[in-house]
């Protein structure tokens, strides 16, 4: 039988449902493979077998007694370790939380086993989600399954690296400031970053409150659209006071056509400083593709957008300064042994729990959220994201949809990019839509023509439009997936381990 | 140290009140839903939410809400359609997100104010030539309030080791999150505050309203209503303000008017002598009736203050406001002005039995049974007997005042009456016939023994015929020897006054 | 005016993270580096601007009713306590409090 990395999330489901395989054979294969190709990869921080299998005997079960299977029925799926599950341990890959055991599950894990998916084990990221190269992970880095040698991305560098593999069909990470369209543009995956509010983010651990959005990873746009159906049609959360609702069906307009419809380019992000040639020009071919179509380009402005790094270097590190303050070592995480006060605890346990771009973002935030400060940075930022806000809205009065890079280059090697600040401003790209509360996703093009690693466009859309992101997405994909099977397993991994019994 | 009234001749002494109220009421939490907590054993009404576990978010409880609104409502506040919550942060593990969830420059409610009837002796402690005073030395004062705003209350912690109580002497604390995330309304005043008696007036006139809309049960004592005072003192006439210091530990209504006295003198004493008044927090310490510092704020605390992202804005709708305006009973206010038009009480009575709702409900329920041509006597015996009970039914108090009006017995055995009755179903009227207690107003009865003491003592009738009216008194012992007890004085007296006189 | 050495000392003091003299140097200077990449936002003029605090368009007054939840969320006290690194009592426990009171509130 065929090696379950070759199969979509619809096809486990349908297989399932239909019995052609059962739920726990998928599970095997996938727990398999991730024992062949994870000593390389390190995608995971654990494993969960036990929850997996346990999952998986539940489906069977209900399939055998007749009842309806989820859209999700026995498809692997791992969540980024920033994400609740009872009987995982949630270490947002920091030595503070090493032995955090989860009290709750997350609305977005549960209803994706509510979806009938089988959880496979909690990945790899940058120390709560602060970094693009998931190598400020405490345990260890993730390497990227195109090129061992290089980074995956960040920070959900463990979920886009898993689904890259062929390690789980799918997998769920946040995205604060572009953290799963940056990874999935350099692991040649499907990485979808929803509309603000649209899914719950009650059980994942915050790192910006007003940026943080959870979405999926898949190797093709159906995937993340079966995902996405999964995570929303529960309506909204009641346990987060930001959730809406997003009464759409994901898979219905998938394969809507894109002709008469309107693309928007932004030139001065096409002409950014930083962004390799391979980037753009595969990024323009996603153009032609689409126009070839009969989709319409049009030239937009977003006038404010170079302001978006430094709008989102005052917002998000304000909001991390806050949402990690709780970290005190007293009700959970790392405790300094010996301490007389609880004073020199707390200082002692935060400094020896945090890694060094935690304290630093830290740092950043509680001084520029200070009473001297807070006017002259917190305050206009927010001003400044008001601007970037209204430059979207007057852009899609022009266009549907815009397109533009995810990231400025493929994935680079360990350690390469060791400056922080430098780090921030590959950002360029994804932020903007983090600041607004937009949708956005980065469709695979192949590999690029110098470095032959993967290169990705990214879309995004107006609020709660992210339907029609997924039909350009699809769009894309027609144009650049050999065999219009999605994106292809990265080729060192493809096959190891996973073959279905 | 000075006493407090010849401080005030010399100084004006500035007070504000914040007013911490925890809506006791409500079944759960401000942003969770967990019941609220009052002695159950430590941490078992906890979430991930109140204790602060990473990924768990807030949401606001609506019945919070309007009753802060209810709050703003019954103490002439503006409520302001938009305001958000916001964080403010301090490292102290009795917040368990180490920020207390609360409100930003604009709360719900803003600019509101209650005006203070002070009278009696309390006026007295406010020198004459300041504020303008009525015939009997009474005035009124009004207050301002600054703003109500919502909030969260912290955990508990007890401080382990060392000297019992004294935090500085612990070893280690130990926290319960059972409080953590209880609904709280904090209300700030302008320092509009001149005198103890007026802040304590104020406080209790603020747990008389929040009572009667039924948000809390207000218990300074178990720490569901919490004052702190601030207060500074500045020479008669100046304007500007002078250095404050903070009380806290204010746990009754007494420490409130004893620490603010003891606070103004101490500071006398201090500018008099040449000293400087630290801006500071003190605590009172009721045993040794005096206060002392806890901690000196050399430099305003900066508490990072910012919005909440995790808390979407309001923008309260009329709709909104008007349901909680339709859930406000009537206040005491206007339950006072009721009383003293409807039923002609004085002022005193009408404020004694309008301001708690309980004793007004139990008034009225009292009436309903006796009828209101009794009301006089209902609120005499409100006023002067049941506040010595702690086991009453309004049926008894009704039963026990109709037999006052009826003059079947005396105010003296009415005590005797209520001693025997409190705690039990027995009617008063019942008992007093069980024990012969039933004085007769029955002429016809009592007219034999008006006549035969007037025979048996003739000399007595000689005086009062000659102008010692005194001797009735004794006529009238006489009366109530013979009837045993069983005669009504008043009605022997008005009798034996009628026979001598024609 | 950059950030001196002092300055990000009292921050990290306020922070409660304790940083070694050699993290100090480090944490200044990436301090002032970062704050250069935050320029933009000063250059602006932002006169009549609505800040933007929540991404949520219009949505407000979102609220929930009071209603016990001690099923659902509700965590049994051996569980609240499992991450906890010292316990005692059913309670949390840390080392004495002193020269530390918390808040003014």
């Amino acid at each position: 039988m065929a090696n379950f990395d070759q199969l979509s999330a619809a096809q486990i489901a349908a297989g399932v449902a239909n019995g052609d395989f059962t739920a726990t054979e998928v599970a095997r294969a996938a727990l398999d493979a991730v024992e062949a190709r994870d000593g390389e990869v390190k995608a995971f921080l654990q494993v969960s077998a036990d929850l997996a299998l346990a999952a998986a005997e539940a489906t069977d079960k209900a399939r055998a007694a007749g009842e309806k299977l989820g859209p999700l029925a026995g498809v692997p799926v791992a969540f980024k370790d920033n994400m609740h599950l009872v009987g995982t341990r949630t270490t947002c890959a920091s030595k503070m939380l090493a032995n955090y055991e989860s009290t709750f599950t997350a609305t977005c894990v549960q209803r994706m086993l509510d979806a009938g998916a089988t959880p496979v084990g909690k990945t790899n990221m940058d120390e709560f989600a602060f970094g693009s190269s998931t190598e400020s992970s405490a345990f260890h880095p993730t390497a990227n399954p195109w090129d061992t040698e290089r980074v995956p991305g960040g920070s959900s560098g463990g979920s886009a690296a898993a689904v890259a593999a062929g390690e789980v069909t799918v997998s769920l990470g946040s995205d604060t400031g572009g953290s799963i369209r940056q990874p999935a543009s350099l692991c040649g995956v499907v990485g979808m970053k929803p509309t603000y509010g649209a899914v719950s983010r009650y059980g994942v651990v915050a790192f910006g409150s007003s940026l943080d959005q959870v979405g999926p990873f898949g190797r093709s746009v159906e995937d993340a659209a079966l995902a996405m159906n999964a995570l929303t049609c529960g309506g909204r959360d009641p346990w987060d006071s930001t959730s809406q609702p997003v009464a759409t069906d994901f898979l219905a307009h998938l394969n809507d056509g894109v002709d008469r419809r309107r693309v928007g380019i932004v030139p001065a992000l096409m002409e950014a400083a930083g962004l390799t040639d391979e980037v753009r020009d595969a990024v323009n071919a996603a153009g032609r593709a689409l126009q070839d179509q009969g989709a319409e380009l049009v030239e937009v402005e977003l006038p404010n957008i170079a302001s978006a790094i430094a709008a989102y270097y005052v917002i998000a590190p304000c909001e991390a300064f806050s949402n990690l303050a709780r970290f005190d070592g007293v009700r959970y995480g790392y405790q300094e042994q010996g301490c007389a006060t609880l004073a020199e605890q707390t200082s002692l346990s935060r400094a020896h729990g945090f890694g060094e771009e935690a304290k630093r973002r830290q740092m950043l935030g509680a001084y520029l959220l200070s009473s001297g400060t807070y006017d002259t940075y917190y305050y206009p930022a927010q001003q400044v994201r008001t601007l970037i806000t209204a430059d979207y809205a007057r852009a899609y009065e022009k266009c549907d949809v815009i397109l533009m890079p995810a990231a400025p280059r493929t994935a680079f090697k360990f350690g390469e990019m060791s400056d922080p600040t430098q780090m921030y401003a590959s950002d360029l790209f994804t932020i903007s839509n983090n600041i607004v509360g937009n949708g956005g996703v980065s469709v695979p093009l192949g590999l690029g023509a110098t470095s032959g690693l993967p290169v990705s466009a990214q879309l995004q859309g107006p609020a709660f439009a992210d339907t029609t992101l997924l039909t350009f997405a699809r769009a894309i994909e027609r144009s650049f997936s050999p065999s219009d099977g999605g994106a292809a397993v990265a080729p060192a991994f493809a096959g190891k381990g996973g073959e279905l019994a | 140290m000075k006493k407090l009234a010849e401080v005030l001749k010399d100084w004006e002494a500035v007070i504000g009140l914040e007013v911490h109220t925890e809506l006791t009421t409500l079944e759960t939490k401000m942003f969770c839903n967990c019941r609220l907590s009052h002695d159950d054993e430590p941490n078992t009404n906890v979430c991930p939410v109140c204790l602060g576990m990473p990924g768990a978010l807030p949401v606001p409880n609506e019945k919070a809400i309007e009753s802060i609104v209810m709050a703003g409502l019954a103490t002439n506040c503006e409520i302001m359609r938009h305001s958000m919550f916001y964080r403010k942060h301090y490292f102290y593990p009795d917040m368990a997100k180490n920020f207390q969830t609360t409100q930003g420059p604009v709360a719900f409610c803003m600019h509101g104010h209650l005006d203070l009837e002070v009278s009696g002796a309390g006026a007295k402690e406010r020198p004459d030539d300041t504020a303008e005073k009525d015939a009997d030395g009474g005035y009124v004062a009004p207050i301002r309030i600054l703003r109500i705003h919502m909030e969260e209350d912290a955990a508990k912690m007890v401080h382990v080791g060392g000297e019992e109580g004294r935090i500085t002497a612990a070893t280690e604390s130990l926290i319960d999150y059972n409080r953590c995330g209880t609904p709280l309304i904090e209300l700030v005043t302008e320092p509009d505050l001149r005198t103890p008696e007026e802040a304590r007036l104020f406080m209790e006139k603020l747990r008389q309203t929040f009572l009667t809309l039924g948000i809390s049960d207000c218990s300074l004592e178990s720490g569901s209503m919490r004052c702190d005072g601030n207060i500074s003192l500045r020479r008669r006439g100046e304007t500007k303000f002078g250095t404050k210091t903070e009380m806290k530990n204010i746990n009754s209504f007494k420490s409130l008017h004893d620490a603010l006295e003891y606070e103004i003198c101490r500071q006398a004493e201090v500018l008099e002598e040449g000293g400087i008044v630290y801006q500071e927090t003190r605590h009172w310490e009721p045993s040794r009736r005096r206060t002392v510092v806890m901690r000196v704020k050399e430099t305003a605390d900066d508490y990072r203050l910012f919005p909440d992202p995790d808390l979407a804005p309001f923008d309260l709708t009329d709709e909104f406001i008007d349901r909680c305006r339709a859930r406000i009973p009537e206040l005491p206010d206007t339950k006072r002005d009721r009383y003293m038009a409807d039923f002609g009480l004085k002022r005193a009575d009408a404020d004694q039995l309008a301001g708690d709702p309980t004793v007004a409900a139990f008034f009225e329920r009292t009436l309903a049974a006796t009828g209101e041509k009794n009301v006089e006597t209902v609120a005499k015996v409100m006023v002067n007997l049941v506040p010595s009970y702690d086991a009453l039914a309004p049926a008894q108090v009704a039963s026990l005042s109709t037999l006052l009006a009826e003059d079947a017995i005396t105010f003296a055995q009415a005590r005797e009456v209520l001693d025997a009755v409190n705690g039990t179903d027995e009617d008063p009227a019942a008992y007093v016939d069980a024990h012969g207690m039933r004085q007769s107003t029955d002429e016809g009865a009592l007219g034999a023994i008006v006549d035969e003491v007037l025979d048996r003592c003739a000399d007595q009738v000689q005086q009062y015929r000659d102008g010692n009216k005194k001797v009735l008194g004794f006529l009238v012992g006489q009366c109530m020897k013979a009837a045993k007890g069983s005669g009504n004085p008043k009605a022997f007296n008005k009798m034996l006054a009628e026979r001598l006189e024609s | 005016m950059p950030l001196t050495r002092e300055d990000v000392a009292g921050i990290a003091d306020y922070a409660r993270i304790a940083l070694t003299p050699e993290e100090l140097d480090e944490m200044t200077a990436y301090m002032n580096d970062a704050i250069d990449l935050l320029e933009p936002i000063r250059a602006y003029d932002l006169e009549g601007v609505e800040p933007t605090f929540h991404p949520i368009g219009d949505l407000s007054n979102v609220m929930a009713d009071d209603v016990p939840d001690t099923e659902v969320r509700h965590l049994p006290v051996d569980v609240a306590l499992k991450n906890a690194g010292a316990s005692r009592d059913r309670s949390f426990r840390v080392p004495s409090i002193l020269g530390d009171q918390g808040g003014d509130r």
